[in-house]
This record gives C-alpha cells, sequence and structure tokens, in this order.
C-alpha cells in the first residue's frame, strides 16, 4: 500500500482555481517550433526521461476541506497529437489527471500547463530540458528512433530535512521511496515560503535605488474590452513573428524595455480599436514579475507578483504617441518593480502564507471569496502582458529550435512575448473573435518598419467553414 | 507564405484572407503550424445544466408533496409512483455525477436512500417502516457491496478509505435508533449495527494507518 506525499496548494495558486472557467480554464502553453517533422517516439522517450527528474509535474490536484492539495501520482505522461483548441482545461474535479500535457503537431512541441502548477518561468525548466533530451535523442538517431535505453538513474540531491509537517506525528512511516518523496515535498512546496528572509534588504540587484512611495490609485473609469465570445469558448490565438533585433533597436531607441514598448503598442492598438469609446478612460495592463530574480528559489511553483502600469488617452497629442507612453510606462513600472517594493509584495504573500484566518477558511468559501476578488480586480484591469524574454536553449536543442511559443488562455485581451535566436513570438490570446486590436497591433509595427508574420489557428465558423470547402473542392 | 496588402504582413497557413483585417490575400499559402479543429459543444456544459435541471426539478417534486392532505382521496398510488420515480431519477443524476468516485457515490446513495425514506414516512403518517426497515438494509447492504467492489475493482486505499468510514458510520445509526425506540422490530437495526461495528474495528486495525493519512491530507490547516 502506497503512502503518497502531498503539499497543500498555496494561495497564489488557489486563485487561479478560483479564477477558472469555461473561457478562460488558466492553462498555458509553451511551445517550440523544430526544424524538422517531430517524432512521437523520441518525444515520448525524452518526456518520460525529463519527467523523472521532475516530481512536481507527477502531481495531481486534489480538494481538502480547507485546501486544495497536490499529491504525488504513478502516472506517467503521454504525448499526443494536437486534436483539441490550444489551452483546453486540464483540471477537472474529481479527475486524477496530470496537471501538464505535451503535444505535438508537423514540427511543433507544446506543453501546456495548468497555472495552479506552475508559472511560465517554473514551465519553461521543464519545456527547456524535454527540447534539450528530444534534441539529443534526435542527433543521435537521425534515421532510426533510438531503442530505449536505461533511464538515467535519480539525480542525487545533498537534501535538507523535510521542514514541513504533512502528516500525523504517531506512527510516521518512511515512505517507499524517500529520495523522491522528499524532491517532491521540496519542488512542491509553495514558492513564497521558500525564500528565508524578505528584508528590504533582500538581495535585490547591486546598487539599487530605494523605490518611491508607490502611486496612490488613480479615480477613473477604466476600459475594459468587450467582443464576441468564440462559438464553443476557445480560445481566439494571434501568433505575431518578428525579428528581435529590429524590435529592440526601436525600444532601445526610446531607452525603455521591450516588454514596456510592446506594452505601449498594445495600449495604443486597444484605443484604435476601440474606436473613441477608450478615450480619456484609463487603459491598464497587468504585468507579472517573475519574483525569483529578486528572491532565489529552487521551486517550480507559481512565484511572481502582479504590477499594473497605466495610461489615460487625453487631448494632448504629443502624450499619446506609443513612444511617450512606453517613457511613462517604464518609469512606473521600475518603481513598482523595484527590489524593495516586490520585498513588500512577498512579505504580503507570506503573510496571507501563514495567515491564521486564510487557514481556518474552508475551501468552498474560499473558492467563492477569492472568486470575487478575482472579479474585483478585473473590473481594473483592461489588458494583460507577459514576457518571458530571451530564451537560449542548451545544445543541440539550440539549433535544431527555430521559434518559441509562449501563450496563456485569457479573460481579456492579453499578449505573451518570447524570443529565441532571431526571432521574438508575441502572441495575442483573447476570448473574444473580434480582432481589431491585433490588426493594429501589427500594423503599428509595420508601419515602424517591423517584418511581421502572422499564424493563427482557425476559430470561429467562417473561418472554419473555408477549410472545409477546400476539401471538398479537392 | 501570403501577404496582406492592407496590414503589410505575412501570413503563414492556407488563409485566403488575414486573419486579422478579412482582406484578401496575396500569394499563396502551405499548410499552416496550427491544426484544424473543428467546432465541437461542450459536453460538460450539457450535462452540467441537465444535471442542474433535473435536481431543480427533484427538490420541488419533493417539496410539492407537503401541499396534499394525507387523507386526500386516491392520493396513495399517485405518490408513491411520483416519489418513486423523481428518487430513482435522484439516484441515476447521482450515479452519474460521482461516476468518478464509486466510494463517494455510495455515500451520496446511502444519504440520500435514508433522507428519501424518512421524509416519504413521515409524509404518510410515519409509521415508521423506514427507520425499521429501509436505512439499517440500506446501510448493510452499501457496506457490504462497498468493500466488495472496492476489493473487486482494486481501488486504491486512499482514494475509498475516508468514503468508507463514512459508510461504515452510517452503518451505526440504525443502533442509535434502537436504543431511543424509535423501530418496530429489531432485527434489521441489529444486523446492521453488529456488521459496522466489526467493520469499524476491522477498518482501524488493518488501515487505520491510511486512515489517519488520508484524514490529515484532507483535514489540514
Amino acid at each position: 500500500m502506497s503512502r503518497r506525499n502531498w503539499v497543500r496548494l498555496d494561495n497564489a495558486s488557489n486563485i487561479f482555481l478560483a479564477a477558472r472557467t469555461d473561457v478562460d480554464p488558466k492553462v498555458f502553453r509553451l511551445g517550440a517550433e523544430m526544424d524538422e517533422e517531430v517524432d512521437a517516439g523520441l518525444l515520448q522517450a525524452a518526456l518520460e526521461e525529463v519527467y523523472d527528474r521532475f516530481p512536481l509535474y507527477h502531481a495531481v490536484l486534489r480538494r481538502g476541506v480547507f485546501w486544495y492539495y497536490l499529491q504525488d501520482s504513478d502516472l506517467i505522461p503521454r504525448v499526443a497529437p494536437e486534436t483539441e483548441p490550444s489551452c483546453s482545461p486540464l483540471y477537472q474535479v474529481d479527475h486524477r489527471t496530470l496537471l501538464f500535457r505535451v503535444l505535438h503537431h508537423e514540427k511543433r512541441i507544446s506543453l501546456e500547463v495548468f497555472h495552479a502548477l506552475s508559472d511560465g518561468t517554473g514551465a519553461l525548466w521543464f519545456l527547456t530540458e524535454l527540447l534539450a533530451a528530444y534534441a539529443r535523442r534526435r542527433a543521435s538517431a537521425p534515421a532510426h528512433p533510438a531503442p530505449r535505453g536505461p533511464r538515467p538513474a535519480p539525480p542525487l540531491h545533498t537534501l535538507t530535512t523535510d521542514s514541513f509537517a504533512h502528516y500525523f506525528r504517531r506512527r510516521r512511516r518512511p515512505a517507499e521511496d524517500p529520495a523522491h518523496a522528499r524532491e517532491f515535498t521540496r519542488d512542491a512546496a509553495p514558492a513564497a515560503l521558500t525564500v528565508a528572509g524578505a528584508g528590504p534588504t533582500a538581495d535585490g540587484p547591486a546598487g539599487a535605488a530605494p523605490a518611491p512611495p508607490p502611486a496612490t490609485r488613480r479615480r477613473g473609469r477604466v476600459h475594459r474590452v468587450r467582443g464576441t465570445r468564440t462559438p464553443d469558448h476557445r480560445t481566439r490565438v494571434l501568433e505575431l513573428t518578428m525579428p528581435t533585433a529590429q524590435v529592440l533597436a526601436l525600444a532601445r531607441t526610446e531607452r525603455v524595455a521591450l516588454t514596456m514598448y510592446l506594452t505601449a503598442l498594445f495600449l495604443e492598438s486597444v484605443r484604435r480599436a476601440a474606436g473613441g469609446a477608450a478615450d480619456r478612460s484609463r487603459l491598464v495592463a497587468s504585468v507579472p514579475v517573475n519574483l525569483r530574480q529578486f528572491f532565489p528559489s529552487t521551486s517550480a511553483r507559481n512565484f511572481f507578483a502582479t504590477t499594473s502600469v497605466e495610461h489615460t488617452f487625453g487631448d494632448d497629442e504629443t502624450l499619446d504617441q506609443p513612444e511617450e507612453i512606453a517613457r511613462s510606462l517604464q518609469q512606473a513600472f521600475d518603481a513598482e518593480a523595484a527590489p524593495a517594493a516586490l520585498a513588500q509584495r512577498l512579505r504580503g504573500l507570506q503573510r496571507v502564507e501563514r495567515s491564521p484566518f486564510a487557514r481556518i477558511v474552508p475551501r468552498p468559501l474560499k473558492d467563492v471569496i477569492l472568486g470575487l476578488v478575482n472579479r474585483g480586480n478585473n473590473r481594473h484591469l483592461t489588458v494583460a502582458v507577459s514576457n518571458l524574454g530571451r530564451v537560449v536553449l542548451p545544445e543541440p536543442a539550440d539549433s535544431q529550435v527555430r521559434r518559441l511559443q509562449f501563450h496563456v488562455s485569457a479573460a481579456r485581451p492579453q499578449f505573451c512575448a518570447i524570443s529565441h535566436g532571431e526571432h521574438l513570438t508575441v502572441t495575442f490570446t483573447s476570448p473574444f473573435v473580434e480582432t481589431d486590436h491585433v490588426r493594429e497591433f501589427a500594423r503599428l509595427l509595420t508601419a515602424r518598419g517591423v517584418d511581421v508574420t502572422v499564424a493563427a489557428p482557425r476559430t470561429t465558423e467562417a473561418e472554419l467553414a473555408e477549410t472545409e470547402d477546400e476539401e471538398v473542392e479537392r | 507564405m501570403s501577404t496582406c496588402p492592407e496590414c503589410a504582413v505575412q501570413v503563414e497557413g492556407d488563409w485566403t484572407r488575414c486573419p486579422l483585417c478579412a482582406a484578401a490575400l496575396s500569394g499563396g499559402g502551405a499548410a499552416g503550424p496550427w491544426p484544424v479543429v473543428p467546432l465541437r459543444f461542450s459536453r460538460r456544459r450539457v450535462l452540467r445544466v441537465l444535471a442542474l435541471a433535473s435536481l431543480a426539478v427533484i427538490v420541488l417534486s419533493f417539496l410539492a408533496q407537503l401541499l396534499f392532505q394525507p387523507e386526500a382521496k386516491g392520493l396513495g398510488a399517485l405518490r408513491s409512483t411520483w416519489l418513486g420515480i423523481v428518487t430513482t431519477w435522484l439516484v441515476v443524476v447521482m450515479a452519474i455525477s460521482k461516476r468518478r468516485n464509486i466510494a463517494k457515490a455510495v455515500v451520496y446513495l446511502v444519504v440520500a436512500a435514508g433522507a428519501v425514506s424518512v421524509y416519504w414516512d413521515y409524509l404518510t403518517d410515519f409509521s415508521g417502516w423506514s427507520l425499521t426497515y429501509v436505512v439499517p438494509i440500506v446501510c448493510f447492504a452499501s457496506i457490504v457491496g462497498l468493500l466488495l467492489t472496492v476489493r473487486l475493482i482494486r481501488m486504491e486505499t486512499a482514494d475509498h478509505i475516508v468514503y468508507t468510514g463514512l459508510v461504515v458510520l452510517l452503518g451505526l445509526t440504525p443502533l442509535l435508533f434502537l436504543a431511543l425506540g424509535w423501530v418496530g422490530t429489531w432485527i434489521p437495526s441489529a444486523i446492521c449495527g453488529a456488521l459496522s461495528a466489526v467493520a469499524v474495528v476491522l477498518l482501524l486495525t488493518v488501515s487505520g494507518g491510511a486512515m489517519r493519512h488520508e484524514l490529515a491530507q484532507r483535514l489540514h490547516l
């Protein structure tokens, strides 16, 4: 009889369960386009190798009286051809399934992850390892699938003792595989609690200036994008690929980071697409910040803080140029994402994690409260952006990958950016069929001399009917 | 790759119109990087709507019984048929919605069957048949059925232990009815109580550790 390891889900991850809907199942996708068609057999072998080294990904989600918790499982993931819309639901109540999937379609390998399990950075570690293992197999066996060798021994970690008292103290028995058990517990621990001291002197970048006090929330109506829902509630995805160097040069001219430059273009696109409805209201973009860069943590769990930046389009046209917006967004973002401000957020996260009140509230009630909190927050957001930055893969994977993809199921228009080599991929997702804001975004870029390529899955009835007509003609 | 003259972008895939602005594209396209996924309705959404609608009808049907006087003429047969159909429906809805975990389904079944029979008894002048016969027999049958099933389908201990524990505890309630003198014949309650007592002892000795582990997990603060 096996006694499975488990850890409770932290509050930051709980919000994804509470905010999960039919339209937005809180699933995100990271993917890579290879130089050749994907070999499913090699991919499966690579997945099994990597899966052994990522105990967190063995987890299934279960419901307790007060918490959701992640429980270790014996399930083996299977790679599958892509037959469902991207970011289809992964977690369903009472289904004991893994919280990620690996898909392939022609040249693409996609990793889809339920957001309660991990965040983009955590998932990127997994994808990197997966691509490396796949590319190694591909390089060593160009013609035939390699016979599956003995599995590499699990890595030896010098582990600290398990700090989580998960069982009743009485009659605690050793688990069957203590090394795996400890790895699971360590990897699955709430990330906020893995950081020792988050005082104001926490290891921020050297010489960082203390943050100015956070600006008081400005009042005023926040513009929210409305539209027609997609017919079967699948996420609308539009993927723009462009040369990294061209966009980076534009951002550097304005002395702003790429994320803020793209965000400024996004806000301007939303304004143009709204046709006057967004004038004089606040356009707010939520921007997650990866906390690992300031507070080192090995946890692959969710470990980010959300900040928001905003702009109000007014009468002064010089202030409303995307370049000018980018500069003011960058200023606001620098203040919000300063180490001191982030340390304060981290302390907040830890406080919530340990607060007795958050503990004794029964889970169904927690879901309702967090759902309401989330709805309240949504009312103050226009769009969301997320940038995983430039990714360098280990060889031979790096040379086999043409470009990377990253996008997330969305409750509001959103873009996710990732770059690899010469290609920057900016993927727009939205619960609505309308593509006006993406059209404006692409046109803003092409007007600035950027070469943009669009790739998109067919989503509306008309778009899908077109392929059926073609098949009939053939 | 084809080109959109309006947006000045290149388009991957076999689109004839620009996915951004719907203008006609120039140049031919090969297959794109995305698969074509046909539209489908959500089975989950359909099931949820049907389950909620069914529950509403069932609850209303039970409440409607309170409107009739017990001595109304010809009510007996009508009420039996009506409640019989509604109860069957309730069992079917529960079985479908809890099909993922048979042990959980049995807990729901015992509670629902017990509650419906007591309510039914109350509607028909409360002669005590529900507590004397139905509740002990349902509990007895559930304990035997559950203990056999979890072994036959090789269910993992952790997945059923809490529910098995609950069913066994429910099996002790007929002893309470017996002690309070609410039952007519003592035999069904005594048999059910005895079986439950044996099962409690067995569970605690054989699976006590698993039970504690599972409860620690579920009740973790």
